[in-house]
C-alpha cells in the first residue's frame, strides 16, 4: 500500500470516528433506553418472572407464555379483538370527520376561531376528558341522553351497556384527536396546487370527481402519515378505558370484557397477576399486530401524491 | 498567596462540617414506611386557619414524630403511596434495591410476598401478641400457611348502608334483615323515567370494583352453606350448587328492576341509591358527600341473609422487609404503636390512629373496646358488632388474579350474558388452572 493510501485511509477512519462520536449521545440514549428495554422484554417474554425475584432467578418457559396467549387466553384475544376495532375505528373514522371539517374550515369565515376550538381537546388532560364525559354519559341526569329524548330516541347505557360501551369511549376518543387531524389536513389541502382544480374544472370535473381524482390522490401522503401515526397511537389506548371502563373515578359498570384492550390487558397482566413473562409475550404480539397493520396501510397507500401524477 | 491559604482552610472546615453532619445523619437508624393514606391520614386534621390551626386528630406523622423524640437515633420516612399502585411500587422499590423498610401489605398480596421471600417473619413475641391480642378475623387475614406474618393494622367488613329517608318515604320502617326482603324493597325503591332508566336505584352494585362485586358475593356464598376454594387451595369449588343459589339470589335483584348494571355505590351520597353493601371505611367520604344531612339519611344494618349472617372482611397488616438492614429497628416501632398501651384510655397509637382519624376498625381488641366515641357511632357501630361475622377472604396465591376473574364472571351475568351456572363454571374452570400452578 503506497504512503499516500495509507494516509488516506486513516483520514477516513478518523471521519468515520468523528462521525460515531458525535452520533453517540444519541446512540447511548437509544440503546439504553430502546434497544435494551426491548431486548430485556424479549428475554422476560420466554421466562416466567413474577418481578418479585430477581430475573436471574425466573424460569425459562421457552414459548409457553406465547401460546398460551394465542390458544388458551380467552381474555388476551377479546382484548386483540377490541384493540382492532378501537384502532381502526377511531383512526379511519377520525380521517374521515375531520378531512370533512377541514375541506368546510377551508371555505368558512373564523376558520382560524374553529381550529382553535377544535384542538382544545388535543391538549386537555385525559383524567379531565374522562370526567367530563363520564356525566355527560350518566343515563339518568347525563346531557347525551337528554339529546336522544330531545330527538325521540331511546336513552342508552353508555358506559354500562356490553354491546356499546366501546364504541362511546371510541366517541370520546374521536373527539379528543380529531382536532389534530383536522390541523394536518388542512396543511395537506393548502398544499395541493389549484391548478389541478383548474384543469378538472375546465375539463367538466364536478365536485365529487375533483374530491375523488384530485383531493385524495394528493392527500395520500398526509392519509399515510395519520393512518399510520394514529394507529401506532390507538394500539397502545389504555387511559381512557381505564379510567371510563376499568376502574377509573368515573362509572366502572360496564363488564371489562366488552371493553378490554391490549394495552389495558398486559398492564393487568404484569402489575396486578405479576405475570411479566406473559405479558411480555403479549407486548411483542402487539408490536406485530402494530407491524402488520402499518405494513398494509403503506403498501395500499404506498403511491400519492404529486409524483403519482408524473 | 495569603487568599489561597484562607481559601483553602475555609474549604476545609467546610468539608469538615459536612462530613460531621453526614456521619451525624449516618450514624441514625433509617426506616422508610410505604402506606397507602395520604392527606389527613397521614398529615392529622386540623380545624381553624393560619395562627387558629389547631390538630384535632393526629394522622401518622404526629405518631411518628412522637417515636423519633422517644428515640433521636431513629429516623422514620413515611412514602405514600396510592393503593392502587401500592403493589407496583413494592416490586419496582425492589427491583431497583431501595425497597421500603415497612409495608402496609392486603392480605390478598400477602401469599405472593411471603413465597417469594419479601417479608421478614416476625419475632416469637410479635406473633405471640398477634394470637393473644387481636381479632380472629384479622388474625386469619395476617395468617399465611399456618404462620403470622404481619401485624394486623386495618380489618374491613361490610353491612347494609341504607337511606333511612327513601325507605321511609315508601313505608319501610326499617331495614330489610333477609335477602328476600332485600329484593322485594329494592324492587319497590327503585324509580325509573319515562324511558325505562332508573334515577334511584333501590339496591346499587358497582361493576369496576373488583371488591365491590366479590365481597359481597362471598358473603351470600358463605351465607348458604357454600365454599369458593377447597381447604387445601388445590380446587376452585364456587361453582357448587350454594355457589350458584348465592349468585341467583344476587340475579333476582336484577330480574325483579331492584337495579342493573348501571348502578353504582359512589352516588348514594347524591340520594340515588336507597340500599348498599358497603364497608367500612365508607364513612368520611358520606359525611361530606351528605353534610348536615349526614345523621338523617345515613342507616347501617346487618347484611341481609338467606341462611345465616356472614360477610365478608379482609385485612391489611405491618410487615418488615426481608432486606431490611434494620429490622429490629422496624419491628420495635411497630410493636410501640401498635402493642403498647396507653393510659388512662387503654388503647393503642395505631387503634387511635384508625379509629379517630382514618375512620377504620382497628384490629386490636382493646382497641375496639375503648374507642366509644369513634366506634359506637352511627356508621361505625353496627360494623364492630358484624365483625363477629365477618369471615376473611382466602389468603391464596394469585389472589389479585383470582378475584379478578371472579368479578369479571360475575358481572357478566349480571349483565344477562351468562347463566349463574355458566359464569361460576367459567370463574372456576380458570381458577383451577392457576390454582394448579402453585398447588
Amino acid at each position: 500500500m503506497s504512503p499516500g493510501a495509507a494516509s488516506a485511509r486513516r483520514r477516513l477512519l478518523k471521519r468515520t470516528l468523528t462521525g460515531y462520536l458525535f452520533l453517540s449521545p444519541a446512540l447511548v440514549f437509544y440503546l439504553v433506553f430502546l434497544v435494551i428495554p426491548i431486548g430485556m422484554s424479549l428475554y422476560i417474554s420466554f421466562r416466567d418472572w413474577n418481578m418479585l425475584v430477581p430475573l436471574t432467578s425466573s424460569r425459562f418457559v421457552g414459548l409457553k407464555n406465547y401460546t398460551y396467549l394465542l390458544t388458551r387466553d380467552e381474555l388476551f384475544l377479546i382484548a386483540v379483538k377490541n384493540t382492532i376495532i378501537y384502532a381502526t375505528g377511531t383512526v379511519f373514522v377520525g380521517m374521515v370527520l375531520a378531512l370533512g371539517i377541514a375541506i368546510l374550515l377551508l371555505r368558512v369565515r373564523g376558520a382560524t376561531f374553529w381550529r382553535f376550538v377544535m384542538f382544545a381537546p388535543v391538549v386537555t388532560p385525559s383524567v379531565a376528558v374522562a370526567r367530563i364525559w363520564g356525566g355527560l354519559y350518566r343515563p339518568a341526569e347525563g346531557l347525551a341522553n337528554a339529546i336522544l329524548r330531545m330527538v325521540h330516541l331511546p336513552p342508552q347505557q353508555w358506559l354500562a351497556d356490553p354491546n356499546i360501551c366501546l364504541y362511546s369511549i371510541m366517541l370520546i376518543a374521536i373527539w379528543g384527536g380529531i382536532g389534530a387531524t383536522v390541523i394536518v389536513f388542512t396543511a395537506g389541502l393548502k398544499g395541493i396546487p389549484d391548478v389541478y382544480y383548474d384543469a378538472a374544472k375546465l375539463d367538466g370535473a364536478g365536485p365529487w370527481a375533483e374530491f375523488k381524482h384530485i383531493t385524495i390522490p394528493m392527500l395520500k401522503p398526509t392519509i399515510l402519515f395519520l393512518s399510520v401515526t394514529g394507529l401506532i397511537g390507538a394500539w397502545q389506548a389504555f387511559d381512557l378505558i381505564f379510567m371510563l371502563a376499568v376502574g377509573g373515578t368515573e362509572a366502572g359498570t360496564s363488564p371489562v370484557r366488552s371493553v378490554i384492550v391490549l394495552a389495558l390487558y398486559l398492564y393487568q397482566m404484569a402489575f396486578k397477576n405479576l405475570r411479566m413473562g406473559r405479558a411480555c409475550a403479549g407486548a411483542f404480539l402487539l408490536f406485530l399486530i402494530v407491524l402488520g397493520f402499518s405494513f398494509i396501510v403503506l403498501k395500499v397507500l404506498r403511491k400519492g401524491g404529486v409524483e403519482s401524477y408524473e | 498567596m495569603r487568599r489561597c491559604v484562607v481559601l483553602v482552610v475555609c474549604l476545609c472546615m467546610l468539608l469538615g462540617l459536612v462530613a460531621a453532619t453526614g456521619s451525624v445523619a449516618a450514624a441514625k437508624t433509617k426506616l422508610v414506611w410505604q402506606v397507602h393514606w395520604s392527606d389527613f391520614q397521614v398529615e392529622g386534621v386540623y380545624k381553624g386557619e393560619g395562627a387558629d390551626r389547631k390538630l384535632v386528630s393526629k394522622g401518622l406523622r404526629q405518631y411518628v414524630e412522637e417515636y423519633m423524640k422517644l428515640h433521636p437515633d431513629v429516623e422514620i420516612e413515611i412514602q405514600s403511596v396510592p393503593m392502587e399502585e401500592y403493589l407496583q411500587k413494592v416490586l419496582v422499590a425492589r427491583s431497583s434495591g431501595v425497597a421500603p423498610d415497612i409495608y402496609g401489605i392486603y392480605s390478598l398480596w400477602g401469599v405472593q410476598l411471603v413465597q417469594n421471600g419479601i417479608l421478614d417473619a416476625p419475632p416469637a413475641a410479635v406473633m405471640k401478641d398477634v394470637r393473644e391480642n387481636y381479632t380472629p378475623v384479622s388474625v386469619a387475614g395476617a395468617t399465611i400457611d399456618g404462620k403470622v406474618w404481619g401485624i394486623p393494622m386495618e380489618v374491613g367488613n361490610y353491612c347494609l348502608v341504607y337511606n333511612k329517608e327513601l325507605l321511609k318515604k315508601k313505608g319501610f320502617a326499617a331495614p330489610p334483615k333477609t335477602w328476600k326482603e332485600l329484593v322485594d324493597m329494592a324492587s319497590k325503591l327503585t324509580i325509573r323515567d319515562k324511558s325505562g332508566i332508573i334515577t334511584q336505584y333501590g339496591f346499587a352494585f358497582l361493576a369496576g370494583w373488583e371488591s365491590a362485586v366479590v365481597h359481597p358475593y362471598l358473603g351470600l356464598l358463605w351465607d348458604v352453606g357454600g365454599e369458593f376454594l377447597s381447604p387445601d387451595f388445590k380446587k376452585c369449588v364456587v361453582n357448587s350448587p350454594e355457589g350458584v343459589q348465592a349468585l341467583e339470589a344476587e340475579l333476582q335483584l336484577f330480574k325483579t328492576g331492584g337495579t342493573d348494571p348501571a348502578g353504582s355505590v359512589w352516588t348514594f351520597p347524591q340520594e340515588k341509591v336507597a340500599m348498599m353493601i358497603m364497608a367500612s371505611w365508607y364513612e368520611q367520604s358520606l359525611k361530606q358527600g351528605l353534610g348536615d344531612k349526614y345523621d338523617k339519611v345515613v342507616g347501617v344494618a346487618p347484611v341481609p341473609y338467606i341462611k345465616k349472617p356472614v360477610n365478608a372482611g379482609y385485612t391489611w397488616f405491618l410487615a418488615v422487609d426481608s432486606a431490611s438492614k434494620n429490622k429490629k429497628a422496624a419491628w420495635d416501632f411497630l410493636m410501640w404503636l401498635t402493642a403498647e398501651v396507653q393510659k388512662p384510655k387503654n388503647t393503642t397509637r395505631l387503634g387511635d390512629l384508625m379509629a379517630e382519624t382514618i375512620g377504620s376498625l382497628p384490629c386490636r381488641e382493646i382497641d375496639l373496646a375503648n374507642h366509644p366515641d369513634a366506634l359506637n357511632d352511627l356508621y361505625t357501630k353496627t360494623f364492630v358488632e358484624q365483625l363477629k361475622n365477618s369471615r376473611p377472604e382466602p389468603n391464596v396465591a394469585q389472589g389479585a388474579e383470582i378475584k379478578t376473574i371472579l368479578a369479571n364472571e360475575i358481572v357478566e351475568a349480571w349483565h344477562g350474558r351468562k347463566s349463574a351456572k355458566q359464569a361460576l363454571d367459567d370463574a372456576a374452570s380458570k381458577i383451577n388452572e392457576i390454582l394448579a400452578e402453585f398447588y
